[in-house]
This record gives structure tokens, sequence and C-alpha cells, in this order.
């Protein structure tokens, strides 16, 4: 998949001589590499060296039968695509053939423009049959790399609980110690319970959610509950919410819990990786058929190489300040998924030691009960985008 | 000869190296901890410790290998014994590292969570009682 490409090459064996020369002629002035075989023996000597994208063979030759060169090859390579030449009297062969797996058949005699149809329609076959293959094995190890990954993130905390336990059963701890590994315990068990929540949102989203529950949902009012349920956090952590959101007008058509788990990944994060004293504001407005919200933390922001991972699975910062901080590595993947599944966008504006601002647009949905014309005017609202 | 024998820990998960080191130390050992590969090579060069626990999935997939493969390089560490504690595959039964292993050989695999006790015997057979 990487380098010059070269130009495809195709394998023709024939026994009769006027026909290899006007086939390589052909498949030479179509800018392809072209290779001719007198018999089968040879053909597949030449394929073997080869590895051609095509071959093109007859079926009726002195020596060994196109109809054996046919399985040869494929036996040298599956994808290969085949096709056989054949005379008015063998269709029923070349039917035969392509039970065997010959890609199409070309009767004798041919055009130039027949050949060329066929092969171009060949090539194209063999590289959608290259291409799918290529998924196929990239799907797999994707897979296989994830069920891995997710089996070490679950079992991590695990772990850590586990040999606590272990310990505190072969040692007499003093209490304090007791009181503190206790609460990691805890901690920890938490963890584990937020990555299977989050893995289940995931499972959710992917399985079509959003597809199917497709409801009318107030973003402000989502938003709200959500600042209103992490105030006490926020407080903790020495830091302001602020909603910036107009009443009853974001509205969007989605599924309610995904879009609370979005604006919930959301706040939580702008919370989480901001600084004593910093400010968490949301700021809503319908712009052109859109529902734009952003979050904007006063937080450590987001180096700029981390940037474009930001939205990979189990993808986490790696700095020492973020490291301290808790997270599945999950939310704000779901948090792409969510939106993508919605027809929106989410992107990120970030300054290292000063914040950053993640920007959710989503299509609007049309609210029949307000006025015609309000909505849908952004520079109407008051309370509108200011950043 | 040193007062008490040496242990160095590499593990990312700060919960695990403190149990981990709480019973060693219990147990009269001296346990330094490193929780990432980079710092667990600092740590191994800086105070030869008698033997090393090492985790292999840490910020990497293999973390703990390349560790121990840049642990080996120095001379003076070639033959430090090396744990391996590790969640990869639970099922197996902790096990010597067989002669063919590699840099890794002689050395011993655990299983994460690890039976302390378990450990401890082994750690004592290896380096001897702390002195």
């Amino acid at each position: 998949m990487s380098g010059p490409v070269a130009s495809p090459a195709v394998v023709v064996i024939d026994d009769d001589y006027a026909m290899r020369l006007s086939c390589g002629k052909i498949l030479t002035k179509m800018g392809l590499r072209a290779e001719t075989f007198e018999d089968g023996a040879r053909g597949l000597e030449g394929v073997a060296k080869l590895k051609p994208d095509m071959v093109v063979v007859d079926l009726k030759m002195p020596g060994i039968s196109g109809m054996e060169v046919l399985s040869r090859v494929h036996e040298i390579d599956p994808q290969i695509v085949i096709v056989v030449i054949t005379g008015y009297a063998t269709i029923d062969t070349a039917v035969q053939a392509m039970k065997c797996g010959a890609y199409d058949f070309l009767p004798k005699p041919f055009s130039p423009d027949e050949l060329r149809l066929i092969v171009n329609r060949g090539l194209e076959r063999r590289r959608l049959g290259l291409e799918s293959q290529c998924h196929e094995v990239e799907r797999a190890m994707l897979t296989r790399r994830f069920v891995t990954f997710v089996a070490h993130q679950l079992r991590t905390p695990l772990v850590a609980v586990h040999q606590y336990l272990n310990v505190m059963q072969h040692l007499d701890q003093s209490p304090a110690k007791e009181h503190e590994w206790i609460d990691r315990c805890l901690i920890r068990i938490e963890e584990l319970q937020n990555l299977i929540a989050d893995w289940l949102t995931l499972a959710r989203v992917e399985g079509g959610a959003m597809l199917k529950e497709r409801i009318k949902v107030d973003l402000s009012q989502i938003v709200l509950d959500i600042l209103k349920a992490y105030q006490e956090t926020a407080t903790a952590e020495g830091v302001s919410l602020e909603a910036r959101v107009p009443e009853s007008s974001l509205y969007v058509l989605g599924d309610r819990n995904c879009l609370s788990v979005l604006f919930d990944n959301l706040i939580a994060n702008a919370i989480k990786y901001n600084k004593p004293g910093g400010k968490v504001t949301i700021t809503g407005a319908v712009s052109a058929g859109e529902v734009v919200i952003a979050v904007a933390d006063t937080g450590v922001g987001i180096p700029e190489k981390y940037r474009p991972f930001l939205f990979d699975e189990f993808f986490r910062v790696k700095d020492e300040s973020a490291k301290k901080t808790a997270g599945t590595g999950l939310g704000l993947h779901i948090s792409k998924r969510i939106v993508s599944e919605m027809g929106g966008t989410i992107h990120v504006e970030s300054q290292v030691g000063a914040g950053s601002v993640f920007w959710v647009r989503l299509p609007a949905a049309h609210d029949p009960e307000a006025g015609i014309g309000s909505q849908n005017d952004a520079g109407a609202e008051t309370n509108s985008n200011s950043r | 000869m040193r007062e008490r024998k040496q242990i160095l820990i590499v593990d990312d998960d700060r919960d695990f190296a403190e149990a981990v080191a709480c019973f060693l130390e219990a147990n009269g050992l001296m346990v330094f901890r490193a929780h990432d590969g980079k710092e667990g090579i600092k740590l191994a060069k800086m105070e030869r410790p008698d033997l090393i626990l090492m985790d292999i999935m840490m910020g990497e997939r293999t973390e703990g290998f390349f560790t121990i493969q840049e642990i080996r390089r120095d001379p003076a560490l070639r033959d430090v014994p090396i744990f391996v504690l590790s969640s990869f595959c639970t099922r197996l039964p902790d096990f010597e590292i067989p002669s063919s292993g590699g840099w890794l050989a002689h050395d011993m695999f655990f299983a994460k969570p690890v039976d302390m006790v378990q450990l401890m015997e082994n750690i004592l057979q290896r380096i001897g009682k702390p002195g």
C-alpha cells in the first residue's frame, strides 16, 4: 500500500502464436505489463515468478489443460483474476471453468475492445478483492488488539484491589494505613464501574441507539441539569460554573441519554482538567440550522501534538499533570461517536496553560411551537455565543 | 555488604506497587519504586538492586520488555534477577523462565494479582535472607 504503484501485470497463456502476439500488443498499449507463454507448464512457472494481477488462459492447449492451469494458478494466489479464452464449441467448458473460479470468459474470436473491456473489469475486481482482504485483516487485528487492551484496562483496577486485600490479609497495618488502602480500593472499584459504564455506552452508540430513538431534546435543560449535578464537585475543586444558554430554543433530535452522556463528559472534563479558581463556561446558540454549544474551561490546556488523537479510543494525554487525573480514556471517544451519529461535529481549540474550548455542532430540530424566525436567528439571542 | 537487601519494583499502577512494597518492607526488605520504564532504568543503574520486579504493559504495550533489555545492557546489571509480574496471562501458573528465554532466562513469571507469601519465598530463595 506504499511506494510507487507498478502497473498491473497480466500473464497470457495460449498455444496460438498469433493470439499471444496480438494479446501482448493490446495489453501493453493499455499500459499494463504483459508476459505471454505458449503452454500451461511454462505459464505456471511465469505466474509463480511474476505474481501477476491477472491471467488470461486458453482452455484448449496441448499439455497441461487450461482447467488445470486454472486451479494451479489459484493455488499460487487465490486473488489472481483469471479469464479463460475458449472457442465457440466449448461454451459448456467455459461455464465449467467459471464454476472452478475463473472470473469471466472470452469466446474466440474476440475484438481488441472485448479484450480491453474484460481485462479492465477483471483488474477492477482484483483491486476490490485486495482492498477488502486488506480491510478484513486490519479489522481482525484491530478487534484483537482492542479486546486485549480492554481486558487489561478492566483487569488493572481489579488487580490493584486484589493486591491490597491480599497484603492486608497477611499484614497487620496501622489503622491509618488500612483506612488509606480501603479508600484506594473504593476509588479503584469506582474506576472499574466507570469503565464498564463507558464501555456499555459505547456499545449502545455503536449499536445504533441514536438512530432508533430520535425524540426532540432540549439541550439547554440537559446542560443545566448536568451543571446542577456537578455543582458540588466543582465547588470542591474551586471551579465556578456558568451557563449562557437561551431558554427553550436549543432543540435537537436524538437519544436523551446519549446527549446527556455527551455533555456530561465534556463538562466533567472541563472541571477535572481545570485549575483552582478556574471557570467552566457553557454557551449555546442556534446558527444556520445548527445548535452550537461551546464548553470552555480555564484549565491546563491540551498540547498541540496530542490534539489529533484526543478523540481516539483509550487515548489519554501523557503529561504529568494529566497522569494524576483518573479517567477511562473513553469519554471523548464516546462523545465524538455520539456527535457523528447525529450528523454533527465536535472539535477543540486549546492553549496550553490557558484552557480549552470544545465546540459541538448538531443539526437543530425545527420547533413548531416557537415563533418562526426567532429560533434560527442567533444574532437575536441575548445570550448568543460571544467567543 | 549492604545492611538490607534491596528490591526495585517497576509498575505504572501506584496502588499495586504500594501494596507489594509495603509487604516486602514489612518483611525486612528495602524497596525502591519506579512508575515507568525510564524511571526504572534510572533507579536500577543508581541503586543496583538485588532483584527487580517488573510490570510489562505500562504506558506502552511492551514497555516492561524494553526496560528489561535496557537494564540487561548494563554489565553491572546483567545478572540481576528480574521477576516479571503481569496480568497478561492470568491463566498461566507462575513459572521459572527456561534457559531458552533469552534475556529473561532463569528469571520468573508471576501472574497478577500475586500471592505475596509465594512471591516472598521466591525472592528470598533467589537473593538469600535479608541481612
